[in-house]
């Protein structure tokens, strides 16, 4: 499904990838963990070319690319691939001169030239089962964080991805809307999406991945099931990274 | 006032309001709608990759901001004849006023552009959009919000820019009431009564602009 070998990305002398390989099989959960700074994200922005890498090879169902120095990308290639990825972001992102409906409906009519009822069908369906059906008409302003992350959810599934990428979709929110996010996302990994998710969130990373991938400056450190990752990683980096994670929930 | 005098108002008054409504008012919403396309044209260009295009719709802002209105609407209308071309004072105030707002608008519709978050760009970019549905269905809507503000007060300065082109022989409400100072040789009061009649005009604008940004608030975030 996703194949990406040797991925490197610097920011001017600023190496933040330094050569990433990652698979991920069709109708499974990647989690991708690490401290800040780590290159996780700009790794999950790789995914859809939010972020274009220097060196290495991204393949997506039937969009491959190689990437060179110099080499520029076609942007119809570019936009095949978003077409087929849905991205989900920490600070939502909501276009806030719509509703949540017309959010969900926007791609559809403008990217898949879908008509505005079938958009609106669609749309409906989605908000359903994120469990917003009553806030179709509300604009993004008048609903809390965990209600905006979950139209972002509905939104980014409209296209119909073959992948969701989330980055830390739970980071910007108060603990006690974290909840009804993640439940969103498990239903979603039950159902057999294939999914990347950045986060900090252990516990729901050991419920839903399938496979778990620490990163640190630039490299992964360690991956494997959630079993392996999360209770006997076997690099000093890594364990000094879960302690500290662990120290920190204790609080 | 004695009764000669307010009689001179009440001759002048209403020939006056209708040489407002009839041209300086017409002059305005013609011009100001040009400026805008203009202005929105040249952001764009400016905020856009192109190299050349981008070079001269920055000179172009650079000359319209660093010359005076009154020069350029000579220019246009007292020198390009020299030149062989010859426009009418309707044409050369549109040209000229056009101009002035596109210009100063470009700046405003940029920084409006430019104050709407990388993330609406990249929520936009993730769904498949190109940079221009992105443009047209997320971003300028919104910046179009943020610049209702800015541009209410250029679309208010307009209105008495429209009194410049007076000097070009264009004869709207301020060269009419030159025609009645001539006349009735009351400078004080007809120019009084012409500058009430463009605040008049002005404070409606004002009320006007104010509904506008009520109507837009409803999506505001803040």
């Amino acid at each position: 499904m996703i194949e990406i070998r040797g991925l490197h990305k610097s920011y001017g002398s600023l190496e933040v990838l330094k050569g990433v390989d990652v698979t991920l099989p069709k109708g499974k959960v990647l989690v991708i963990i690490g401290p800040s700074g780590s290159g996780k994200t700009t790794l999950l922005r790789c995914f859809n070319l939010l972020e274009v890498p220097d060196r290495g090879s991204i393949k997506l169902g039937d969009n491959s690319f190689e990437f060179h120095a110099g080499a520029k990308i076609p942007q119809k290639d570019i936009l095949a691939l978003r077409k087929s990825t849905g991205m989900v972001f920490q600070s939502f992102n909501l276009f806030p001169h719509m509703t949540a409906i017309e959010n969900i409906m926007e791609a559809q009519v403008t990217v898949q030239k879908k008509n505005k009822g079938e958009a609106r069908k669609r749309a409906e369906v989605l908000l359903e089962k994120v469990g917003l059906a009553d806030k179709a008409d509300s604009y993004p302003h008048k609903l809390s964080g965990g209600q905006q992350q979950r139209v972002a959810i509905a939104r980014a599934m409209a296209i119909d991805p073959e992948v969701l990428l989330f980055d830390e979709p739970t980071s910007a929110l108060d603990p006690e809307l974290v909840g009804d996010v993640l439940k969103v996302m498990k239903q979603l990994a039950a159902e057999g999406m294939t999914m990347a998710i950045v986060t900090h969130e252990m516990k729901f990373a050991a419920d839903v991945a399938d496979h778990i991938i620490l990163m640190d400056d630039g490299l992964i450190i360690e991956q494997g099931s959630p079993q392996e990752v999360l209770n006997n990683p076997k690099s000093s980096r890594a364990i000094q990274f879960l302690n500290h994670l662990n120290g920190k929930s204790e609080e | 006032m004695d009764d000669r005098q307010i009689q001179i108002v009440m001759d002048t008054f209403w020939p006056l309001l209708k040489a407002g409504v009839l041209y300086t008012i017409p002059l305005t919403l013609i011009t100001f709608a040009l400026g805008l396309i203009i202005a929105v044209i040249t952001a764009l260009i400016r905020l856009s990759s192109w190299r050349i295009p981008k070079l001269i719709a920055g000179f172009y802002v650079w000359i319209i901001r660093g010359t005076p209105l009154l020069v350029q609407l000579f220019i246009i209308f007292y020198g390009l004849p020299s030149a062989g071309i010859i426009l009418s004072p309707y044409i050369s105030a549109i040209i000229g006023l056009s101009l002035s707002v596109g210009a100063y608008g470009s700046e405003i519709v940029r920084a409006a552009i430019l104050s709407i978050q990388k993330g609406q760009w990249e929520a936009s970019y993730s769904l498949g959009m190109t940079r221009l549905q992105a443009l047209r269905r997320i971003i300028l809507p919104q910046a179009a919000r943020v610049s209702i503000p800015p541009l209410g007060n250029s679309f208010i300065s307009l209105v008495k820019d429209t009194s410049l082109v007076s000097v070009i022989t264009f004869v709207e409400m301020f060269k009419k009431s030159t025609q009645y100072v001539a006349y009735y040789y009351e400078p004080l009061l007809i120019y009084c009564e012409v500058g009430v009649i463009y605040l008049l005009f002005c404070s409606v604008l004002s009320v006007l602009q104010n509904k506008v940004e009520k109507r837009l608030e409803r999506f505001s975030a803040s």
